[in-house]
């Protein structure tokens, strides 16, 4: 089999969220002595990216989403520690510390998003609902974060978006990350009072902008 | 059924697990197999469906989604287990009518079966949006329960203390939501029809400490009202809806259980979104003891409920429970365009047309994507409510060729809604009569094109 072959199996793999199929073909890949790097940006990342767009589309839901992602995850588990071993950097393309901010307690949005953050490659550190303002804070400093993503649903939580960019701010340290917000309360308005560098009014968006964002 | 400390204990004694693993190895695989062992599948064309083996099929798949799958705890991160014969219980016993309000006000929902033609479903109005404004507070409040089809009303929400919004579990919270009790008793009681119910207790209130303060009598909340207890996310059971029904079981009064099944979230789309909804209403019952339930599927990314496989996941799940339980429920439609225009129109005959023949009671319309600050119009909730009237004289078979009509009107338009307008807009404020000829318009032009089309809305 051709690399391309093995490119393109692995790629369908992981569109039909097929766990054992992915492991098998990475087993393969490696057998024949196909770069681990090259095994995840030719064949993984690329059938990731039909994953996010059949997920834009609703071609394809949340449990369809979290299953090509397990996939992914289990052969990352296979093909990190060799790229470690070989010196050679990880595929990320950015580090994110993402979250529900404080007294809001939903987190589908979040999960969401975090699914849609690591299947496109982004580091991703979830600090999960009901979120602490210095949690963002000194989790985005100790991982150094590229971006800090935030989440709130409702209307009175809102105010805790304001207050991580405010500590930010207090702190000196506002211009080292991109701030983005989402969820059902915020608005285009809401983030331009607040400061924030971006909104986004779904996951698939909030991703896609943060990849301008850090390019 | 199972007592109600039983089902408190059920949350600490079930397996330990995380969230996600209780999704990622219980709730998703659960879900996807029992669609396909219950052959629960949507034909992607049809609004209301009329396949009663289809819809018992999905009543049977909630059952055992919650008997195989539980529900979770995410406080003491244990699974909340029931068997089938506690969950087939709790739907035999679950109550059949909900009697809300007081005086010449004091009337009862029933639970209805699809496909009922002769009967005067109850007929609810309004919705939480937020409002800016005090006396638009009261105005919009006494004009809804003016109406005299209104068997109850959903309050807006004020938020504000001092010229600003109250934050999330701030006493300031506990504040703005005995504002918005005393406030919506008031503008009811300006109605002159002091006894109506509030069935959305309490809009302000995001945590039991606001719900529990706002319920003290003086504010102007009965038992006699109604009081929501949500899920937080699909079957997840916290301990703050935990607590909500300790205490308003503790004082006798009427819960609604509530439920917003995400589209495109853990249960997926069309098919697993007819078989959450249809479990949360069994666990309504089981777990929330409501004496009814509010039915909110809502889509994930566009944030409304009147996409074609929400409306056809939605009206299933009413006929399910129709057919095997009879449990009272409204639907809370989230539409896409704002108020007063006609896409708003259209989207809730349609809806209407699927959940009343379904099985649903009335419930007007609220707009979701384009909605605004003080976009509650009552005269719209009026109209909505008539044409739900006019939809409960129709059967299931009658309805789906209406509502196949309807949904090109509005469908494409779900992404980039038509704005809307707001109380101040449509209203004289002094007399409070509609001086906005625009949205009457639209009401008109709305009301004779449903007649053309075969669903006569004579107005109350």
């Amino acid at each position: 089999m051709t690399d391309a072959e093995i490119f393109a199996k692995l790629k369908q793999a992981v569109i039909d969220q097929d766990e054992d199929a992915v492991l098998a073909t990475v087993d393969e890949a490696l057998a024949d002595g196909v770069d681990a790097k090259a095994i995840i940006d030719q064949g993984l990342l690329p059938g990731l990216n039909v994953i996010g767009e059949q997920f834009e589309c609703e071609d394809i839901f949340l449990p369809e989403l979290m299953q090509a992602a397990l996939a992914f995850q289990s052969a990352m588990t296979v093909l990190e520690p060799m790229i470690k071993e070989s010196g050679a950097e990880g595929p990320k393309r950015g580090k994110v510390v993402l979250g529900t901010v404080k007294g809001d307690l939903h987190s589908i949005g979040k999960n969401i998003l975090k699914l849609l953050y690591e299947t496109s490659g982004f580091e991703v550190w979830d600090l999960g609902i009901d979120v602490d303002l210095f949690q963002f804070v000194d989790k985005a400093k100790e991982v150094d974060a590229d971006i800090i993503a935030m989440s709130a649903l409702l209307t009175t939580t809102l105010v805790g978006q304001k207050d991580v960019i405010e500590a930010l701010r207090d702190q000196g340290t506002r211009d080292r990350y991109k701030v983005l917000i989402g969820g059902g309360a915020t608005t285009q308005e809401w983030a331009d009072s607040i400061g924030a560098d971006g909104w986004a009014a779904s996951a698939y968006e909030a991703v896609t902008l943060s990849a301008t964002l850090v390019a | 059924m199972i007592d109600l400390i039983e089902v408190f204990e059920r949350a600490e004694s079930g397996p330990l697990t995380s969230e996600t693993d209780y999704y990622m190895k219980r709730y998703v695989p659960k879900l996807s197999e029992l669609l396909a062992r219950h052959g629960v599948k949507w034909d992607k064309q049809t609004i209301i469906n009329t396949d009663d083996e289809l819809t018992d099929a999905v009543f049977e798949a909630a059952v055992d989604l919650i008997a195989e799958a539980g529900a979770y705890c995410p406080e003491t991160n244990r699974v909340m287990q029931f068997t089938r014969d506690e969950i087939v219980t709790a739907c035999a016993q679950c109550p059949k009518e909900a009697t809300f309000g007081e005086g010449r006000e004091r009337k009862t929902m029933y639970g209805r079966r699809p496909d009922t033609t002769d009967d005067r479903p109850w007929v609810h109005v309004g919705g939480g949006i937020y409002t800016t404004d005090e006396q638009v507070y009261m105005d919009t409040v006494e004009k809804m329960a003016s109406f005299d089809i209104v068997d109850s009303v959903s309050v807006p929400s004020i938020l504000h203390l001092r010229g600003k919004d109250a934050r999330v579990r701030s006493p300031q919270e506990i504040l703005v939501a005995c504002k918005t009790v005393r406030l919506a008793r008031e503008g009811i009681r300006r109605s002159g029809r002091a006894g109506l119910p509030i069935i959305n207790g309490i809009s302000a209130a995001s945590q039991p400490a606001s719900m529990f303060a706002a319920s003290y009598p003086d504010f102007g909340l009965r038992p006699s009202d109604g009081f929501l207890v949500d899920f937080l996310s699909e079957m997840v059971v916290g301990y703050e809806a935990l607590q909500k029904v300790a205490f308003y079981n503790s004082i006798s009064a009427n819960i609604g259980s509530t439920s917003t099944p995400l589209f495109g979230g853990y249960a997926g789309g069309a098919e697993g979104i007819a078989v959450q909804a249809t479990a949360y209403m069994i666990m309504g019952t089981l777990v929330f003891r409501g004496t009814y339930h509010y039915n909110a599927p809502l889509h994930s990314k566009l944030h409304l409920s009147s996409t074609k496989p929400l409306i056809w996941a939605i009206a299933m799940s009413n006929a399910a429970v129709g057919r095997n339980m009879g449990y009272p429920m409204v639907n809370l439609p989230y539409l896409g365009g704002g108020s007063g225009t006609k896409q708003y129109h259209y989207e809730m005959a349609c809806y209407m047309l699927a959940v009343v023949t379904s099985g649903g009671n009335v419930f007007s319309g609220h707009p979701a994507m384009a909605v605004q600050a003080d976009s509650l119009v009552p005269d719209d909730h009026k109209f909505h409510a008539e044409i739900g009237l006019a939809a409960a004289r129709l059967t299931r078979a009658e309805a789906e060729p209406l509502a196949q009509k309807l949904f090109p009107l509005f469908g494409d338009k779900l992404k980039d809604p038509d704005k809307g307008l707001t109380f101040q807009e449509v209203y004289d404020m002094k007399s409070k009569r509609i001086a906005n000829a625009d949205y009457q318009k639209a009401m008109d032009e709305s009301r004779s094109e449903l007649a053309d089309m075969g669903l006569a809305v004579p107005v109350s």
